[in-house]
């Protein structure tokens, strides 16, 4: 009498198509990363007054005012002088102000009118010069 | 006769045993650092600036403002005095936080005063101006 062999089915799992698998994740996470790092000017606002709050008033040789109209022009104004300046030369001209008074304030007045980019390049320039109080207003 | 001997020739292959380890590295690297956003936002062309610094992204809470002056905050279209409510609340979940403006540099100056006057009175004090690095 006969008896027939009966075969033995292989167990595992079969790993070849592993590094397939990985590739094609690769391939979908490499299209689809985006890293987000956020870059930007930071700067801390001043509370909002209330009725209680004292009010500090500075001197006048404290306080350099740079003015922004809507076409982006720079007005840098201080206690004695005033001058139209080019948005590029704002830098220079406010280090030597604050090595000369490190408790200066500047005053950065942009017109309403005026586009959001020219108070960023004018902020930046601020930082950039090394000023450290620095306070945004508008008209 | 002399016997010519046969010079061995070495092989020229690519080992290709570890691509799926180098894969699977890469794969990790990739799984690990993939942050998925969060919200769409506004489509908003930002203004250079040289002395940017980086914002920690778990403390920000993004504004969009684009150049029509429409204003978006968690991808809901927002008015001016619902701004302050909105902080306030977001300020209450997170002490540290850190408000970022993502606006398009031709916005007007006027709808971004108005908004910083809103994060003054939630006391969102800490502000970013979000900008791209000048070359």
């Amino acid at each position: 009498m006969k008896f027939s062999r009966k075969r033995k089915e292989l167990n595992g799992i079969p790993t070849s198509s592993m590094s397939d698998v990985a590739f094609l994740l690769l391939v979908f996470f490499l299209s689809t990363t985006k890293f987000d790092i956020k870059k930007g000017l930071g700067i801390v606002l001043p509370p909002a007054s209330s009725q209680g709050d004292k009010k500090v008033k500075l001197k006048d040789e404290n306080i350099t005012k740079v003015l922004i109209n809507k076409e982006g022009e720079v007005l840098l104004k201080t206690k004695d002088s005033e001058e139209l300046i080019a948005m590029n030369k704002l830098k220079a001209r406010i280090k030597s102000i604050v090595r000369n008074n490190p408790d200066m304030v500047i005053s950065l007045k942009t017109d309403r009118q005026s586009q959001y980019k020219y108070m960023v390049q004018a902020l930046d320039q601020l930082q950039a010069a090394g000023a450290e109080k620095i306070s945004l207003s508008t008209n | 006769m002399a016997k010519i001997v046969k010079k061995n020739r070495p092989e020229t292959t690519i080992p290709t045993a570890s691509t799926s380890d180098v894969a699977f590295l890469l794969l990790l690297f990739f799984m690990v650092s993939t942050v998925f956003v969060k919200e769409r936002g506004l489509k908003v062309t930002l203004p250079r600036a040289e002395s940017i610094e980086k914002i920690p992204r778990k403390q920000s809470a993004t504004i969009y403002v684009n150049s029509a002056g429409v204003i978006s905050i968690d991808d809901f279209p927002v008015e001016i005095p619902q701004i302050a409510g909105l902080m306030n609340s977001k300020l209450a979940q997170n002490f540290n936080l850190i408000t970022c403006f993502r606006t398009d540099k031709n916005t007007r100056y006027g709808i971004m005063s108005d908004i910083l006057n809103q994060l003054r009175e939630a006391e969102c004090l800490r502000v970013s101006f979000e900008a791209k690095l000048k070359r």
